[in-house]
């Protein structure tokens, strides 16, 4: 029988620093990993031990994926001391991706906090490839500060693609920073009441509007708060749900939410999935 | 479901034979110091033990043990193969109980492809020992203290899940046929068995409802004030009454690790000898580490939110996931609990206080 548990080696190709504790790395599996965009990867730094992550690439790329990661503990930590040639291990892909046929002729606006922009980016990417489909990607990004901002050089190519805008906050005002400050939530402010809404004047409509969301779990826990008051479908928010995770294929529990695993049922899980509970996140 | 009648030499013969060709288990009487304990497996060498006891009730050690092991190597990388390197020898285990088998229902459940997840999620490690175990269950002739698989939808003998089930009776014992595996064990060994008598079933029919009623009547103090059916309870109770029904918790975990129905594991990678190993473990969710995310979060840091989702989990969430109340009122949490912590006054608690409330 095929083990469930066994690391796929992988040569890291690239590494780029994003921030002093962001880095994408790019992996070439020994074996193909395929993923839609939202599903993750147990990625094993060796000897050391497995996290979950979210390939931040475009999942139409096949022979290769990129993470961001940032560095927190033991395995993040372990893994800022490889280089470019040395060997991992990846298994996966697990879990649902975003169900993007559910995206088309809709409105799409995406939240991502930190490095939650990471996960979003392998989204981000899909949906460029057939923008057309899509009336339009709105993308709102937090960061702490200046210098934490992930993507820096791709976020102004991604502001000059059809249909798709940018907008950027960080935590707090800084010398060097000119635009908004305040929680990635004060990019919300200017969704109108979906509710209200003048349908021809006005970019987001209730009925014609998805939300994708990834960061931490105190600012997926308000950007929620605010896009029901702002009248969104519970059942078209998405949003990342982290949780402890070791096996990544609904058998050893710690990613339990409830009746879900999320790492089965999720990552990405609808406000709607999750609104019987009373703190989520 | 084929019945036969077998006298205890006969008996020891039987298991005898299986052990010429099998790794087989009986549950033996053990006294530690003047003291008798829990009757648990012991191992069949050369002779069937002389301890060996079929009457009681569950054994200390719940059969999960035999195909999920405490702590197991289940990948070498980074050039390993692509199956699994599983060793199963076929395992004769005599002795679960019909709580047991509900709780390899579980394993079932979560490790072996159901209506729940497909093939490609099979667990190898899991279902090669599973096949080749040989399950020879009993039924319990007298109850544990802390015995109550009545009030959680079962009872003292086994229905379904075993090979072969073993009734003890005054002056022998009836073998009931469960599986092909079960006509396995028998095959060939006709001339150590004969009819069951009326009388024989009659007697094993009376004992099953004595030990019923036992069980009933010692569980009715924590159960009669709970409305609810036992598949129907929702324990998201207060969190003072949580707070109140963990306070003598010390977070040792043995309550998850005895139980035959946790079923959680942590992966944990270590060297050896210039390539790396990846092991399973048992995990357990009392423990503080269990949700803790990287960066420093937890989804459960206090203890009563974790004994909360431990009764929860086997009440709620797997009824709701696998269509199974996983909580098979074997009574081993209670049993080895240093806390003295007694999850029928724990639920009775969070239950009344909820509704006082309400
Ligand atoms: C689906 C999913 C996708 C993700 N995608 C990304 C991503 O794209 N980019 C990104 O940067 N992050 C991502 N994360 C978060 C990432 O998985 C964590 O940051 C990572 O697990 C941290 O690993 P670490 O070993 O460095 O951290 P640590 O803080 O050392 O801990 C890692 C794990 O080990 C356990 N642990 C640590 N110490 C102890 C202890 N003393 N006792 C018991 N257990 C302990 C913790 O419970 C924790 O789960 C994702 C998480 C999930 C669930
Ligand atoms: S056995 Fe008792 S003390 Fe130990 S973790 Fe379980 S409830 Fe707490
Ligand atoms: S929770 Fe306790 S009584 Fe229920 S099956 Fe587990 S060990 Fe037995
Ligand atoms: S990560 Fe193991 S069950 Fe979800």
């Amino acid at each position: 029988m095929k083990n469930l548990y066994r690391p796929i080696e992988s040569v890291i190709e690239d590494i780029k620093k994003e921030t002093p504790n962001i880095t994408t790395y790019r992996f070439r599996p020994k074996e193909p990993v395929t993923f839609e965009a939202g599903q993750f990867v147990e990625l094993t730094v060796p000897g050391v031990g497995e996290a979950p992550f979210t390939p931040s690439s475009n999942p139409n790329v096949k022979d290769t994926l990129e993470i961001t990661i940032m560095r927190v503990g033991m395995v993040t930590e372990a893994l800022e001391q490889m280089k470019v040639g040395d060997t991992v291990g990846i298994r996966g892909p697990y879990g649902n991706g975003y169900n993007m046929k559910d995206f088309e002729g809709k409105e799409i606006l995406i939240v991502g906090g930190g490095v939650g922009l990471a996960p979003l980016r392998s989204l981000i990417l899909a949906l460029f490839d057939d923008i057309d489909k899509y009336k339009k990607v709105s993308i709102r990004y937090g960061a702490r500060t200046p210098d934490d901002i992930v993507y820096r050089d791709l976020l102004p190519v991604w502001e000059k693609k059809k249909n798709t805008e940018v907008l950027l906050t960080i935590d707090e005002p800084h010398p060097e920073w000119s635009g908004k400050v305040g929680v990635v939530t004060v990019l919300l402010d200017d969704l109108p009441l979906l509710t209200t809404v003048d349908v021809d004047k006005l970019p987001f409509t209730a009925e014609n509007a998805v939300a994708c969301a990834c960061g931490p779990p105190i600012m997926l826990k308000f950007v929620n708060m605010v896009l029901l008051e702002k009248g969104f479908d519970p059942s078209n928010i998405y949003l990342s749900m982290e949780r402890n995770m070791s096996c990544g294929l609904g058998k050893c529990g710690h990613c339990m939410l409830g009746e879900y695993f999320v790492c089965m049922d999720g990552p990405v899980m609808t406000a709607k999935q999750i609104e019987k509970f009373e703190d989520p996140f | 479901m084929r019945e036969v009648f077998i006298g205890r030499e006969n008996l020891l013969k039987l298991i005898g034979r299986w052990a010429k060709d099998h790794r087989v288990y009986v549950p033996a009487k053990f006294d530690i110091m003047n003291h008798e304990e829990t009757p648990d497996y012991e191992q069949v060498g050369d002779e069937v033990p002389e301890n060996m006891t079929l009457e009681g009730a569950a054994l200390a050690t719940n059969p999960k043990s035999f195909i999920f092991y405490p702590r197991e190597v289940v990948a070498k990388y980074p050039s390993g193969e692509s199956d699994a390197d599983v060793e199963a020898p076929e395992t004769v285990i005599v002795g679960p109980r019909s709580c047991d088998l509900r709780g390899l229902r579980k394993f079932d459940k979560v490790y072996w492809s159901t209506e729940h997840f497909t093939e490609e999620y099979d667990d190898p490690f899991i279902v090669e020992k599973r096949k080749n175990l040989f399950i020879v269950s009993v039924d319990c002739s007298f109850a544990k203290e802390t015995c109550f698989c009545t009030k959680v939808g079962g009872q003292p003998w086994p229905t379904e899940g075993f090979d072969l089930n073993v009734s003890p009776i005054d002056g022998g014992y009836i073998l009931t046929v469960g599986s092909e595996k079960g006509e396995k064990l028998m095959s060939g060994n006709d001339d150590l068995v004969t009819d069951a008598l009326p009388e024989h079933l009659e007697a094993r029919d009376k004992r099953r409802r004595s030990v019923t009623e036992a069980i009933d009547r010692q569980n009715a103090e924590f159960f009669d004030e709970i409305e609810s059916s036992y598949d129907k309870l929702d324990l998201e109770g207060t969190k003072e009454a949580w707070a109140y029904a963990t306070q003598n918790c010390v977070a040792c975990s043995a309550c998850n690790r005895c139980c035959p129905t946790c079923t959680c594991f942590l992966l944990v990678d270590q060297q050896s000898d210039g390539a790396y190993e990846r092991t399973r473990n048992w995990d357990t969710c009392l423990s503080i580490g269990y949700a803790r995310t990287g960066g420093g979060g937890n989804a459960r840091p206090e203890l009563p939110q974790r004994l909360e989702h431990r009764l929860r989990c086997k009440f709620e969430y797997t009824r709701d996931r696998y269509g199974l109340v996983t909580c098979t009122g074997c009574g081993r949490c209670i049993d080895v609990c240093m806390g003295r912590i007694d999850m029928r006054e724990a639920m009775r608690h969070v239950l009344t206080t909820e509704k006082a409330e309400a």
